[in-house]
């Protein structure tokens, strides 16, 4: 993949910009700096056409807000370009999508159907590990906020399991007249923890949330620190894409669309479950 | 120059017509305002952090400037560090940031700008204040005494707090805009 579009762009948008600071003895081209999508509210902005050519934010009332003319010259610049994964096809065709004359997309800070995963660290009895949260942005009476709406910590994973009951499980189950012998046989229950799952009802599904809270009160997990972050969108119907920033030289940097899939209702979930480690 | 931005920010809270009660939203206008004041006090802490590191600064003076510094920030405001070799974030408190900036005892500290700076929207958060976050670009170079220079360019995202105070002046009760610094998260760039 080229990264044509992205200086494509950059001609477009940048002639009058391409000046060369001088700081002292100091020399250095801003115009990447520029070209960074430098923060997701800037992302927000670019995609929806929000942002002039000198990077000024746009309102409802300025002539080339949202216009179709200056959203065709941000979107393509969008995109990773540099190794990407993404095809010339869906590139194409999302884009065709966000920006038709006639129904144009727009994305939402505060329309939902976005999430964060944020890669911690974590220290678990002693030892430093990876956890992962997903957070959300919660509207309030007042304002807004994000909250922690899953996580991902494989010691939890490990131990405490979705139990598989796909299949008949003719082994592991308290017989239905343990009731009349006062269930004398629940050792049973107890006796190999590896299956316990197996003995809760249908629907059980553990909840690592709560378990996350609970250890962090027993004082067994202690927060380290941040490390990665990045975000998937659900917002635009019918299809899914990922944000990831790139710190990187170039002008085609900070905040990029880094996966894009055209999916439907049921994918959608699937791949909110795949994410959630569900 | 505060004092003057403070009447600037208060100025252009009486032209827009501002009133006390259930302010949801901030026009164009007034966020311009409150932008160059956020901004004001970015280029203050700048300066600042200039001095504090400077080995030329007695002592006592870094002490004060310290002070002055920390009163441009929230309680408890964080520095998050990363580079380029190491993704986690290393924190550090804000006072302990600028002791550790003094004591480093660089016999010249340069802090440059790039002419490229970013300020988000402002977003309106539970507690009713405003949260916006303004990336900056610096060019750190700090010369030792026996001729080393540490240099690095950093990615500066500081999270700046709005809050609509009352004053009075004259008897009379003027709203005025407060812009205070948080966090600041710094990453080390390629560029």
């Amino acid at each position: 993949m080229t990264p044509f579009p992205a200086i494509l762009l950059l001609l477009v948008l940048l002639p009058w910009y391409a000046q060369t600071q001088s700081m002292g003895e100091f020399k250095y081209d801003e115009t990447e700096l520029y070209a960074e999508t430098k923060q997701v509210n800037q992302f927000f902005r670019r995609f929806n056409g929000e942002e002039d050519k000198q990077g000024e934010r746009l309102y409802a009332k300025d002539k080339d807000f949202r216009t179709y003319k200056l959203r065709k010259k941000y979107v393509p610049g969008l995109f990773n370009l540099e190794n990407s994964i993404l095809t010339d096809a869906a590139k194409e065709n999302f884009s065709a999508l966000v920006l038709d004359k006639e129904d144009p997309t727009y994305l939402d800070f505060h329309g939902g159907a976005w999430l964060c995963e944020l890669k911690t660290v974590f220290t678990y009895q002693g030892v430093e590990d990876e956890l992962t949260m997903f957070l959300v942005l919660q509207e309030e009476e007042v304002g807004s906020k994000w909250v922690i709406d899953g996580i991902y910590f494989e010691p939890f994973n490990d131990v405490l399991k979705q139990p598989d009951n796909s299949n008949f499980n003719d082994s592991k189950f308290l017989h239905p007249l343990s009731h009349e012998l006062g269930f004398m046989n629940m050792f049973r229950v107890f006796n190999e923890s590896d299956s316990l799952e197996y003995f809760g009802n249908r629907e059980f599904k553990p909840d690592y949330l709560s378990l996350f809270f609970y250890e962090i009160k027993k004082g067994r997990l202690e927060y380290k620190t941040v490390k990665d972050l990045k975000f998937h969108f659900f917002q635009i119907d019918g299809w899914y894409f990922e944000l990831t920033y790139y710190n990187r030289d170039g002008y085609n940097s900070g905040w990029l669309i880094s996966n894009l899939l055209e999916i439907d209702e049921k994918n959608r979930d699937i791949l909110l479950n795949y994410i959630y480690h569900e | 120059m505060k004092r003057l931005s403070l009447i600037l920010i208060i100025l252009s809270g009486m032209a827009f017509g501002y009133t006390a009660q259930a302010q949801t939203d901030i026009s164009p206008e007034r966020k311009k305002a409150i932008d160059s004041l956020a901004m004001e006090k970015i280029r203050d802490l700048g300066k600042y952090i200039s001095i504090i590191g400077n080995k030329q600064t007695p002592f006592s003076e870094a002490k004060r400037v310290i002070d002055r510094t920390l009163e441009l920030f929230v309680e408890d405001a964080q520095m998050g560090v990363s580079s380029l070799a190491r993704d986690e974030v290393t924190y550090y408190g804000i006072k302990e940031y600028l002791e550790r900036l003094m004591l480093l005892n660089y016999d010249k500290v340069k802090i440059e700008w790039f002419n490229i700076q970013y300020i988000s929207d402002l977003e309106l958060q539970p507690d009713g204040r405003y949260v916006g976050v303004i990336t900056i670009f610096q060019r750190f170079e700090g010369t030792s005494d026996d001729g080393l220079v540490y240099k690095d360019v950093t990615k500066k995202d500081i999270t700046v707090y709005v809050e609509r105070k009352q004053t009075q002046i004259q008897g009379k009760l003027i709203g005025f805009w407060d812009v205070l610094l948080g966090d600041i998260r710094v990453v080390e760039t390629t560029k």
